[in-house]
């Protein structure tokens, strides 16, 4: 992919991605976040954060499906952004639903399950975001720091439950991003058991009798 | 919040019909009609839908406590669709989904109704839904509160704010396992 045609991507990445906190800004002045404006903008950088998410977890099923490696240049880029939306939703929490009332917010953590995983998947995310820069790869090694980075399928998986388990009745949503997610998991267990089965295969052939 | 509800006490219409010795509970049944309420409209596989028509329910005694308004406006005007016109029943201590709006049909009945919320999920939403903050919700607290326009959370209180007029229906009931 040329240089150019790599920035034209991850300046339509910055515009897509940010246009929902854009949104938002609108909607705030124009008085427009609903009755219930602190659940509403929770919702939307949620879901915006649980997007950008299963985008970054689908550039490399992509480069396996249809050989467009030079998508997993955006990984980085699209993982930051929803780790930018991940805390943004977590300071609507602390700051606008609970104002700091660090009691309640503990108490939530412990009793209820999709808070536990949703404040999980945060806490995953932040050593992932720290070891994001180039530096920090070459520091780590390049084994160490794609172990760690592993998390992500953790922090994805929790990020989906937490939505799953939030709603008041059965949403299609939380499992439409449930079937992406497992899809997309899926081409990656698929992809990595076709590797071994063909590093294998020789073997078995030549102990063969 | 506190909204000027117009209305009358239920207790006034229930009187009107001289309710059998054997009535024990009401129960509000809403209008089904897809066409007016499109989120009735059958969804992909069952999703976020419920049974309906959406039914609410009564014990009798507290469909003829003074405080539980048959409701036809608020702020000085008729209801607006929204908020459940063109009738729609109003019972200040419990839970707002208790409250069933734009009502067709009251039945005055000897078993416990069922209720639209308790049939979606029986562990989470139980027949007497009182607002009770010492009670949570399986999933969330229920000990604060915010009131559209305000900022902080407020605590929430027992029965709303009604336990002097309400707290003596429930005497020996065990709140917590009749949510």
């Amino acid at each position: 992919m040329s240089a150019r045609s790599r920035v034209a991507l991850k300046i339509a990445v910055w515009v897509v991605a940010l246009a929902p906190l854009a949104g938002l800004l609108y909607r705030y002045w124009t008085d427009d976040l609903t009755a219930n404006p602190i659940e509403y903008v929770t919702r939307e950088l949620g879901d915006t954060a649980l997007r950008l998410l299963l985008a970054s977890l689908a550039l490399t099923p992509l480069r396996i499906l249809f050989g467009l490696g030079g998508l997993v240049t955006l990984r980085r880029l699209l993982g930051l952004l929803a780790f930018f939306y991940v805390c943004l939703h977590f300071a609507v929490w602390i700051v606008l639903d609970h104002f700091f009332d660090w009691h309640t917010m503990a108490d939530d953590i412990v009793k209820r399950p999709w808070i536990t995983v949703g404040v999980s998947a945060l806490v995953l995310l932040v050593p992932l975001a720290a070891t994001s820069t180039t530096g920090m790869i070459k520091r780590l090694g390049g084994v160490a720091w794609r172990r760690l980075h592993r998390l992500v399928y953790v922090a994805a998986v929790l990020g989906v439950l937490h939505y799953i388990w939030l709603a008041k009745k059965v949403l299609v949503q939380p499992w439409v991003y449930a079937t992406v997610l497992a899809v997309l998991l899926g081409i990656r267990g698929w992809d990595a058991t076709r590797k071994v089965l063909k590093r294998r295969r020789p073997v078995l052939a030549r102990t063969a009798p | 919040m506190i909204i000027p509800w117009i209305g009358y006490s239920l207790s006034a219409l229930l009187k009107q019909v001289e309710p059998r010795p054997g009535a024990k509970f009401v129960e509000f049944t809403t209008l089904k009609d897809p066409e007016q309420f499109p989120a009735q409209k059958p969804s992909f596989l069952g999703f976020g839908s419920l049974d309906w028509p959406y039914t609410e329910g009564l014990r009798l005694d507290e469909a003829m406590h003074p405080l539980t308004l048959l409701t036809v406006g608020m702020y000085g005007q008729v209801l607006p669709n929204q908020n459940g016109a063109p009738v729609r029943i109003v019972i200040p201590w419990k839970y707002g989904f208790k409250s069933a709006k734009s009502i067709v049909r009251i039945r005055l009945t000897d078993t416990e109704p069922k209720t639209a919320w308790n049939k979606a999920a029986p562990q989470e939403y139980g027949f007497y839904s009182n607002v009770n903050p010492t009670v949570d919700h399986p999933r969330w607290s229920q000990a604060t509160e915010r009131r559209i326009g305000e900022f902080r959370r407020r605590q929430t209180l027992m029965f709303n704010g009604y336990a002097d007029q309400v707290a003596s229906l429930y005497t020996g009931l065990d709140l917590k396992k009749n949510y």
